[in-house]
């Protein structure tokens, strides 16, 4: 007993060593990854970090040009838009993961279900996310904003209402797949609950391909987010988004240009690190194939 | 395959029920009363209402009648092209959302066409060689594309080509070089897809024993790809192409806002921003009755190039 801990305890320091991590997962995934949690780490750390207070207002200073004391300029009202940016970010980044975690298991548990089953609720369910992956999910959106008014909760239900399908469907394509194996039968042989193999079996075997989609649909769903803010139909007044930002800065943008450039490029640098990240994660799990990011069959979504 | 093409059709006629349902009784779910929606609309502003006046127009309007009954006399009016009239404007639903469509259909036709003619070359190309450093450089270009918000790209390309270079109008809908710049922001994310698809596709034909056999009786490559290959690896390209267009059509409203094009989306945000229902209602059901309603035409046209779908379908 005591010498398995001793013998655990340098593979533990493999595992988590940067060559390893380079090793055993592909590099879009390292870089995609490193990216976004250092993004998520300045946006936890934003009340201690953030130079000013994203509302305070120094009309002398207004649309000041990047510089020293504002590394970014400020706004129309001489708001620092760093301190904008750290704090807007909070809600478009939490918003997109609440929604992508919510969409995420929920998509995942009806999937496998749904391929466990089968007959008439498979049915049923498959034709429902077809349905539903047709449906324009700006669309779904206005008609939620029209009922529930504007706001972070609307926002958070507007994805998720069709954001769970691809998930449905990725899990229920591996579950189809496990259900042939030999262990499934023996399991079934066995007298196992429909219950246990879903969590014993099939979960496990789907993580993987869901962690890849879970990071590719986060970049979705944070466009999404910045683009209902920027209509006005996100987070309200005086509280503000990085898609609100550009909405603002858009009056100005001859004068200062990099009021439309720099809160853009936040949600673009953001969501192309977690695409990539997605991509390498998927990567990763086929092992054996060429290295190229091209080995994997490129994004194949429906237009949602 | 009559019985799968019924199926399909009943589920169809299903859903578009559903939907009907979903659109009409949701909005009465809210905290909004309509005859003060509808007072509001046309009179602007948080006005004090007299009581007696929303009164009178609730019994105007039918809504002093409950819910399931309303539901039935919009349907009966519906189904006959005759989906009331605008709060703002008094004007029929079914024209606003007509000319709202017709633009929009220009306009996503536009983007997806000029998306396609630069996605298929380059998916095939990708195709030829996958895995190479030319396949990984374009995956990597669909990837940034995928990330690009339009929201962003638009406010600058607005910036660039129309302000600073003057050679694109800024925003319109006046004339045929209006369409030039937002089909141009509008095309990148389905031109991924696309892309994603071709080559995806492309890479399955070219692995079949057909294009070997061509391969192998002297046929140069381009000829192969051009003879065998390329009509083959089209047809989901096609699929595609048709479910965007349907799903563009409504799906473009931050273009249609940011360019003050008149399209189906500016109507649908103008409807939510003016709490103009029955222009609400007949929209959701126009765009999400369009994008089923091609969704199940592709689906019936899959089936008939290829009858082993439908005993896949049967079995589950």
């Amino acid at each position: 007993m005591a010498d398995a801990g001793q013998i655990a305890a340098p593979r533990l320091a493999r595992t988590v060593g940067l060559g390893y991590l380079v090793r055993r997962f592909h590099w879009a995934f390292v870089v995609g990854a490193a990216f976004f949690l250092t993004v998520c780490s300045l946006l936890i750390l934003t009340p201690w970090i953030s130079p000013y207070d994203p509302a305070a207002q120094d009309l002398l200073n207004r649309l000041a040009p990047p510089g020293p004391e504002h590394l970014f300029g400020t706004d129309h009202l001489g708001r620092d838009v760093l301190s904008r940016l750290l704090h807007g970010g909070r809600f478009s980044v939490s918003i997109a993961a609440i929604a992508v975690l919510i969409t995420g298991v929920t998509g995942t548990l009806l999937g496998a279900i749904s391929a466990r089953v089968g007959g008439v609720l498979d049915d049923f369910l498959m034709r429902l996310v077809d349905a539903l992956l047709a449906f324009p999910g700006v669309m779904i959106a206005l008609f939620l904003v029209f009922i529930l008014g504007p706001g972070y909760g609307t926002l958070i239900i507007a994805l998720s209402v069709a954001g769970w399908t691809p998930f449905a469907r990725l899990t229920r394509a591996v579950t189809l797949e496990i259900n042939t194996r030999g262990y499934i039968e023996a399991a079934e042989a066995l007298g196992c609950s429909r219950t246990f193999i879903i969590v014993r079996h099939v979960l496990p075997n789907a993580i993987g391909p869901v962690l890849a989609q879970g990071f590719l649909r986060f970049g979705h769903e944070l466009i999404t987010v910045g683009g209902l803010s920027y209509l006005g139909l996100g987070v309200q007044p005086p509280e503000s988004d990085w898609g609100a930002m550009l909405a603002d800065a858009q009056l100005y943008m001859i004068r200062s240009p990099w009021l439309v450039l720099v809160p853009g490029l936040v949600i673009f640098l953001t969501a192309l690190s977690v695409t990539l990240a997605g991509h390498g994660l998927r990567q990763s799990f086929r092992r054996g194939g060429p290295r190229g990011l091209g080995a994997v069959a490129a994004p194949k979504e429906s237009a949602s | 395959m009559a019985r799968f093409i019924v199926r399909r059709v009943i589920f169809l006629v299903a859903t578009l029920f559903a939907v009907s349902v979903l659109a009409f009784v949701v909005p009465y779910l809210g905290e909004t009363d309509p005859a003060r929606q509808i007072l509001r609309a046309r009179l602007g502003g948080e006005l004090a209402l007299d009581p007696a006046t929303v009164e009178a127009v609730r019994r105007q309007f039918g809504l002093d009648q409950p819910v399931p009954v309303q539901y039935l006399r919009w349907l009966e009016a519906a189904v006959s092209g005759d989906f009331g009239s605008s709060y703002t404007n008094r004007q029929p639903v079914i024209g606003i959302i007509a000319r709202g469509l017709g633009v929009s259909f220009v306009l996503a036709l536009s983007a997806l066409l000029l998306a396609t003619i630069i996605a298929v070359p380059l998916g095939i190309l990708a195709a030829l060689k996958p895995g190479g450093r030319r396949d990984s450089s374009i995956i990597l270009l669909t990837q940034g594309l995928v990330a690009l918000p339009e929201y962003w790209l638009a406010p600058l390309g607005m910036l660039v080509f129309a302000l600073w270079l003057g050679w694109l109008p800024a925003a319109g809908w006046s004339s045929p070089v209006s369409v030039i710049l937002p089909a141009g922001v509008l095309a990148l994310r389905p031109l991924a897809y696309l892309l994603g698809v071709t080559r995806a596709s492309m890479i399955t034909v070219l692995e079949s024993p057909y294009i070997t056999a061509a391969r192998s009786r002297g046929l140069s490559q381009l000829l192969t790809l051009r003879r065998h290959g390329l009509k083959n690896a089209m047809v989901p390209v096609m699929t595609l192409f048709s479910i965007w267009l349907a799903g563009t059509l409504g799906g473009s409203v931050v273009i249609e806002v940011i360019f003050a094009i008149p399209g189906l989306g500016r109507v649908m945000y103008d409807a939510v921003t003016n709490g103009d229902m029955p222009v609400l209602q007949a929209g959701i059901i126009a765009t999400v009755g369009l994008a089923i309603v091609v969704n199940t035409l592709t689906d019936i046209g899959y089936a008939l190039l290829n009858p082993a779908i439908v005993v896949g379908d049967s079995n589950g």
